[in-house]
Formats: C-alpha cells, sequence, structure tokens
C-alpha cells in the first residue's frame, strides 16, 4: 500500500465518521475540527423532528409619505428561488432573525434597494421608506383529517396579528432621519 | 478485521459504477445550482445581500467578501464548464478538481443558498477525481481509443467508488439515529407534518389530502427502518437488492413530493445506482462502452 492511498483512506473514513457522528448529535466533530470541515460534514440529519407549524419571513416598510407600515416584497431583491423557504431572504431570517448586526445590514439593504427603484417591491418607488419591519408568519398546521388548502402565498394582511412575529425594526431615530424627520408612529 | 477490509477495499470493481456516478452526479448539481448560476452577481457577487464579517459566529463557518460581478459570472461559467467537462469525461481529473474547487468555494461564500447538495458535492467529485472516472464512456476513453492506446481494465479495485458506497449508508444510519432522537418515534404524522409549506408540490398535495392517517405512520416507519439498519440491508447481499430498491423508491418520493429537494433526490439516487446496481444491469451498458471504445 503506498502512503497516498492509505492518506486518502484515512481522510475518506474520518471523513465518513464525521458525517455519522455529526449526524447522530454528537458533538466531538465541532470540538476536533475547524469550522470550516465541520461545516461540511453537516449533511445527515434530516427533517428529524415533526413541523408544528408553516413558517413565512415577510417585511413591512415605513412609507414616509403616507406615514405607515406598508408589506414590501422581498423577493424582487432576493431572486434566487423566489417562492420557496430556499429563498435568502427566509434563509437569512431563518439563521439571523436575532442577529443585530446583520438585521441592520438587511434594513439598509432593502431600503437601498427599494429607493433604487428597480424591482416591483409592491410600494411605489417613488414613495420613499423610512425602514423595515421583519416578522414571521406563524401559520399552523391543518388538523389530520381536516380538509386541506393547497400552500399558496398571501397579502400579510390576510393573516391574523396572533400568527404575527416581529423579530427586527428600523430604530425610530434612523427612520426618522431617512424621512427627513417624518417618521411619527413608526414604532 | 483490518486484513476484512483490507480485502473489501481490494476486491475488484466494475469501472463503469464509478463512471455512472461521474456521468449522473455533476448533471443533479449542476441542476440543483442551476437557479444559484443565474443569479451568480446576486449569490457570490456584490450585487446581492451579504451577511456581514460576524467575526467567528457560530452561523458563519468563513466569511468570504462578494466577488465582484464579473468574478461571480467567471465562477459561474467555470462551475459549469468543469460540470460538463466532468460529466462528458473530458480531461476528466482536471475538470473534476476545478469542479470540486468551484463547488467548494460557493458552499462557503454564500451560507445562506446552501444545503446538503452544496456541503456534500464537493466530497462526490473529489471522490470521482480520485478514482479512474473518465476510463470507461467518456470523451478521453474514446480519444485513447483514437490514439490506439491500451484500454484500461474494465475492473479493478477502486478506493474511491468503495468511499461512494459507504457514503449514502452513513447518511441513511445517521439521519435514522437523528429521526429516533428526534420526533420520529413519538410523533405518529412527522412525515404528515412536513407536507404543508412552500416545499409542497402538487403531489405531495394530492397525497396529503387523500392518503389516510395511517399510511403515513406506516411510511414513517418503513424510512426509519430503513434508514436506521441501512447498514444491515446494505451489508448482507441478500437484502441488498431491496434495500436498492427500497432507497430509489424513497428518493423518488421525496424529490417528487418536495419541490426544490429534487436535486438532493437524484444526487443519492446517482450514488445508490453506481454503488449498488446489480451487476447483471450493468452487462448492457459494459456492451456500450465497449463498442463505443472499439470505434
Amino acid at each position: 500500500m503506498n502512503t497516498t492511498r492509505v492518506a486518502l483512506g484515512v481522510l475518506a473514513g474520518a471523513y465518513l465518521a464525521g458525517v455519522w457522528l455529526d449526524g447522530v448529535g454528537s458533538t466531538l466533530p465541532s470540538h476536533l475540527l475547524p469550522r470550516v470541515p465541520n461545516y461540511f460534514l453537516q449533511v445527515a440529519a434530516l427533517f428529524p423532528r415533526a413541523a408544528t407549524m408553516s413558517i413565512d419571513y415577510r417585511a413591512e416598510a415605513w412609507v414616509c409619505a403616507d406615514k405607515k407600515w406598508e408589506e414590501l416584497d422581498t423577493r424582487p431583491y432576493f431572486p434566487l428561488d423566489p417562492d420557496d423557504k430556499e429563498n435568502r431572504f427566509q434563509r437569512v431570517m431563518h439563521f439571523f432573525r436575532q442577529d443585530e448586526t446583520t438585521m441592520h445590514a438587511l434594513d439598509a439593504y432593502l431600503v437601498e434597494r427599494h429607493a433604487s427603484g428597480k424591482g416591483l417591491d409592491g410600494i411605489d418607488s417613488v414613495k420613499a421608506i423610512g425602514g423595515v419591519r421583519l416578522l414571521s408568519l406563524r401559520i399552523p398546521l391543518p388538523n389530520p383529517g381536516e380538509a386541506l388548502q393547497r400552500n399558496r402565498r398571501l397579502p400579510l394582511s390576510a393573516y391574523p396579528d396572533d400568527e404575527r412575529h416581529v423579530f427586527y425594526h428600523t430604530p425610530r431615530s434612523k427612520a426618522a432621519e431617512r424621512c427627513g424627520g417624518a417618521s411619527e408612529g413608526s414604532e | 478485521m483490518f486484513r476484512g477490509i483490507s480485502d473489501w477495499l481490494d476486491e475488484p470493481l466494475p469501472v463503469l459504477r464509478l463512471e455512472i456516478v461521474r456521468i449522473a452526479a455533476p448533471l443533479a448539481i449542476l441542476g440543483f445550482m442551476a437557479g444559484r448560476l443565474a443569479h451568480a452577481d446576486e449569490w457570490i457577487g456584490d450585487a446581492g445581500f451579504r451577511v456581514p464579517d460576524l467575526g467567528g459566529d457560530w452561523r458563519q463557518p468563513l466569511y468570504v467578501p462578494a466577488l465582484p460581478s464579473a468574478i461571480a459570472w467567471a465562477v459561474a461559467a467555470a462551475m459549469i464548464a468543469s460540470g460538463l467537462a466532468c460529466s462528458l469525461g473530458y480531461k476528466t481529473r482536471r475538470s473534476a478538481l476545478v469542479f470540486a474547487s468551484t463547488l467548494a468555494f460557493v458552499a462557503v461564500s454564500d451560507r445562506l443558498a446552501a444545503f446538503t447538495v452544496s456541503k456534500m458535492s464537493p466530497t462526490v467529485v473529489l471522490a470521482i477525481a480520485a478514482g479512474p472516472a473518465g476510463s470507461r464512456l467518456s470523451v478521453d476513453a474514446w480519444r485513447w481509443a483514437r490514439r490506439g492506446e491500451e484500454r484500461p481494465p474494465a475492473m479493478r479495485p477502486m478506493g474511491s467508488m468503495r468511499f461512494l458506497q459507504l457514503l449514502p449508508v452513513t447518511i441513511y444510519s445517521a439521519s435514522g439515529i437523528a429521526k429516533a432522537r428526534g420526533d420520529w418515534l413519538s410523533t405518529p404524522l412527522v412525515l404528515w407534518s412536513h407536507l404543508h409549506d412552500s416545499y409542497q408540490t402538487a403531489l405531495s398535495f394530492a397525497l396529503a389530502s387523500s392518503l389516510p392517517g395511517w399510511s403515513w405512520t406506516l411510511m414513517q416507519g418503513l424510512v426509519l427502518a430503513f434508514e436506521m439498519l441501512a447498514p444491515l440491508w446494505f451489508g448482507l447481499s441478500r437484502t441488498r437488492p431491496y434495500a436498492f430498491v427500497f432507497g430509489l423508491g424513497m428518493h423518488a418520493m421525496i424529490g417528487l413530493c418536495f419541490g426544490p429537494v429534487l436535486w438532493f433526490a437524484l444526487l443519492m439516487m446517482t450514488l445508490l445506482v453506481g454503488g449498488y446496481l446489480p451487476e447483471r444491469f450493468l452487462e448492457p451498458v459494459d456492451r456500450l462502452a465497449d463498442r463505443l471504445e472499439r470505434r
């Protein structure tokens, strides 16, 4: 057996052991390995838990002229897989909704994109927006045996308040600054 | 035990097994990447949203700054060209290494659009590069034949193919144990509960609407038993063909019922076919390869 073959064999064995250990919930790979190799091992633990609700992330924008929140369609600014949960906006909210730095960056990105007028986001591009409110919709699953409805995207206004959960909104001072001092009412 | 492992690794296998993976895996991976490649400047370039550098946050394995758009498009072009070249078997090892590099780069560059296929595909393609891929049913084999060079052996020991055989079994086993430790033994409608979100397809909606609850519990039990005991099912020659057929059926259903998971399903089916297709079904492919190599 030559050295290369042995080295490749050891590497392959370590990779398979790492995939297995990570999948079964062991923290050994994450303790032993740097973050990048460990990240490539995270492939096996698929759908271990039951879904308790269907989750969709949405955005609203504070429209300076109208002094109110309106739904902002993020899909033109996150064009990959626009209609399912693999969309990058859905993913950034899934992973980073509790991370202030990322939420501020997302806020700035959405405001800048709306101002650029490059996407049909549901709000007239000539109307400036002062900030955003980022939220999840937690839609209950039907009960087994009930008549089902096909999954489809409805406007935010179609969902009751108790299904909405706001994670982030632009600070009032920032929205006022962007609106030129006209943000009264934006939390 | 070491002797047994060594004998198993040294046992000659049809090179066609690796060629099946070489031909189909890059196509499944490129299918998964297609939507991302169409928006390369938004995906890995500076035209889209980037998560800022979070300085070691666990959700960000590595911060990679956005590429200038022109370079993002060049990476996308390199991925497509090398993936297709690998699938066709043109300068196979080199194209596989380039393909694997682009796949690894995009997986760490954008955590947001990275899924299981993103993370496992560099390894699958590296295994292709490490073996004798491209020696049959390939542009390389055709060129060697035209130059009158000696044909490489059709059967040979292939550690890389053994690795690709073990990979799906390892994933099933870990996934089965994760499911058992999760809700799959305590909640009867786990499968059914995943059919209502944006992954839903026309078929999954129709099945969720029409099949009785007990049938979902039955399928859940079958999947759990298949995955948890996969090393046994695939290890025993008597159960291997049944495990192969069950695995293909399970992935076909996953692909048809969970929209974007289709490409993951196709990649896993490729590994199953390459790794476990009974040899009698390889014979017609072997004859085809012979005919092409004689021209």
